[in-house]
């Protein structure tokens, strides 16, 4: 197994794999800084109480896992016609791959971890801001936003692989299918939120469920994503 | 360069042949490699060697071992005598049926020959 | 030994069968030409010999084995495709570092020395490359590689004159120092006859005829003369192409034994065809007679109506 070359191929270029989301995500963050700044200066003490609240749905964070959602994506669409091009198997670009779908998960994942864990204890940088402590990332112990970050960007990049191959495959009739798909899902929700008490109060439920069942969700979705993009990664032609 | 008009091994052994005809290569001379044909003409080693295989077979060249290629002894003359004897089907007929197309007759051609040597 | 077996070799896309019961043998340490105009058939048949495509039916062997995910088998070939994509982040030299991991037999002076040759510049982005630069990538990987079996399609588009002419001396003196298999697709014959040792014409999906390039020198011949001989002389042989000015003809034929010296009997005269000619010849007749085959059956048809 040539997993070595796989590695290579999706990490040769340092600066578009590692340098420009850290590039990306300081500038978002000294973004965040500033708006802090200013709040902090010009609002009182109760704007201070009600910007470190409001922050914690901040999607400030995005800016670095935003570039992570299009690597599952650039994988397959990009990468895997390289491969094959370069002689390598298909088994081979999978494992190669998934080993660097973990990396990249860790990767980013500790560096969240480490940021929250400095944000939680200077007090949002001392001026109550949330960047790395929001909901995407986990508000409960260091441990659990370096699990819930890990898993959400490695689920987050194996779907991605997993709709391109899709769409390789079947093309734009698959794409059609998936909205559909997905539309029929959420139509019902919806539906159920504006129509429905019942739905509310068991939507409400499911919402205020234990972060363990969440990061099981988390997971299930890993694991179909992941299975998808496997099985039909094996079967995938060039185009 | 080549004849194109014969098949390119082919047109590969007379190159040399008119080489060692013109005196290009002595006897007992190297010629080219197989390699330095292919890379000179710009074709295949393949073909090169056939061609050269060719001269091997007809005696022209001879193939030591390891060294290479060489003209043998006797070859000039021996292409010479060839040569001569396809001239004949080669040139003279041509020639003939041309001149009998435009009405000259065997004198007259003789006389147009002479008048082009002594020129 | 052979390098490349295959046997009715059919590849079928919903719409069109890009190959269509291909039956060929390429002996290995040879350069072999993969004749065919644009839509042939010859990239499919590459990507099925790669193992990037699958087959719909046929048998192949490469280099022994199928290739079909076949590590042994992939680590030993390269296949240089024309409309390779690169990610859009990528510059030459990253291409260029990963091929250097990925063959076993790379040589990198030799990779710096191409590079330098064809004036590649390696720290631009990929995208922004011509049409020749991108060709020079593939030369290089193609060549520096020295892989045991190496593909080629349309290597030399856009290249000028002088890069091509580089590129026939690299092949050459290359494949000289280091024997291999190079198949080579190109539909711009003349400049790459002479160099090829065997050649397999693809048109519409099949194998219109596979030879030794020395074997083709008697593959046709064009005759000319008085119209009224030329056609005389062609009757009940096998016609590939015709053309007449006023009272004269000019034909090409497929000739059997004897035929040469009928020829200059009947008075006519002989002439050489080239491999691009005798190419453009016989994918015009098949191109006519698929129209022919057509026409008869659309006749048929609606004689049943």
């Amino acid at each position: 197994m040539r997993i070595r070359n796989v590695v290579q191929l999706h990490t040769v270029n340092k600066l578009q794999a590692f340098g420009w989301p850290l590039i990306i995500m300081s500038l978002s963050l000294t973004l965040v800084l500033v708006i802090g700044a200013l709040i902090v200066n010009v609002g009182g003490a109760g704007a201070r109480e009600g910007m470190n609240q409001g922050m914690q749905y901040s999607g400030a964070i995005f800016a670095l896992l935003g570039p992570l959602i299009g690597f599952g994506f650039t994988a397959m669409g990009q990468y895997f016609p390289l491969a094959l091009g370069f002689g390598l198997t298909r088994r081979e670009f999978a494992a190669g791959t998934l080993l660097v779908f973990l990396g990249n998960a860790l990767f980013y994942a500790v560096i969240v971890t480490i940021g929250k864990v400095i944000e939680v204890a200077t007090g949002g940088f001392g001026l109550s801001v949330r960047f790395f402590d929001v909901v995407y990332t986990g508000l409960g112990e260091w441990w659990q936003t370096l699990i819930q970050t890990f898993l959400l960007i490695f689920m987050v990049m194996l779907v991605g692989a997993a709709i391109t191959t899709a769409f390789h495959r079947w093309g734009q009739s698959f794409l059609w299918i998936f909205w559909i798909a997905l539309a029929l899902l959420i139509l019902p929700v919806v539906a159920g939120f504006l129509l429905s008490e019942d739905f509310r109060a068991f939507a409400g439920q499911v919402g205020a469920m234990g972060w363990v069942p969440w990061m099981g969700v988390i997971l299930g979705f890993a694991v179909v994503g992941g299975g998808t993009w496997l099985a039909l990664v094996r079967r995938a032609q060039a185009r | 360069m080549l004849d194109e008009s014969k098949p390119l091994f082919q047109a590969v052994a007379e190159q040399i042949e008119d080489g060692i005809l013109d005196g290009t290569y002595a006897e007992d001379d190297p010629v080219p490699s197989t390699n330095q044909l292919a890379a000179f003409l710009r074709i295949n080693p393949a073909t090169a060697g056939k061609g050269l295989g060719l001269l091997v077979d007809a005696e022209v060249l001879i193939k030591r071992r390891g060294i290479g290629m060489f003209v043998a002894p006797g070859a000039r003359e021996a292409l010479r005598h060839r040569r001569k004897f396809a001239f004949e089907d080669q040139y003279i007929a041509p020639l003939l049926r041309e001149a009998a197309q435009l009405g000259i007759t065997p004198e007259e051609l003789a006389g147009m020959i002479t008048k082009e040597v002594v020129r | 030994m052979t390098a490349i077996h295959t046997r009715g070799l059919t590849k079928r896309y919903p719409e069109v069968a890009a190959l269509d019961g291909v039956t060929v043998r390429l002996d290995e340490n040879r350069i072999h030409g993969l004749l065919g105009r644009n839509g042939a058939g010859k990239t499919t048949l590459m990507q099925l010999l790669t193992g990037q495509v699958f087959a719909t039916s046929g048998e192949m062997q490469v280099l022994g084995g199928t290739p079909v995910e076949n590590v042994e088998v992939l680590s030993q070939t390269v296949f240089i495709q024309e409309s390779q994509k690169y990610p859009d982040t990528f510059r030459a030299v990253d291409v260029l570092r990963i091929a250097a991991g990925a063959y076993p037999n790379w040589d990198q002076a030799y990779a710096d020395r191409l590079v330098e040759q064809y004036r590649l510049p390696t720290k631009r982005l990929i995208k922004k490359l011509s049409r020749g630069q991108l060709s020079a990538i593939g030369i290089v990987i193609g060549l520096a590689s020295r892989a045991p079996l190496t593909f080629f399609d349309e290597p030399y588009l856009g290249l000028d004159a002088v890069a091509r002419q580089m590129f026939f001396d690299d092949l050459l003196a290359d494949y000289t120092a280091h024997p291999r298999t190079i198949v080579l697709s190109t539909h711009h014959i003349d400049e790459v006859a002479n160099l090829l040792e065997h050649v397999v014409i693809l048109d519409q999906g099949k194998v219109l005829l596979e030879a030794d390039t020395d074997d083709l020198h008697d593959a046709a011949i064009t005759v000319s003369g008085k119209a009224t001989a030329v056609d005389a002389f062609l009757s009940g042989r096998e016609v590939l192409d015709r053309k007449a000015l006023g009272t004269l003809a000019t034909a090409t034929f497929t000739p059997r034994d004897g035929d040469e010296l009928a020829a200059r009997e009947a008075g006519l005269d002989l002439s050489p065809v080239s491999l691009q000619a005798l190419f453009v010849h016989l994918t015009t007749a098949n191109a006519a007679s698929a129209a022919e085959a057509t026409d008869i059956r659309r006749a048929s048809d609606r004689a049943i109506v």
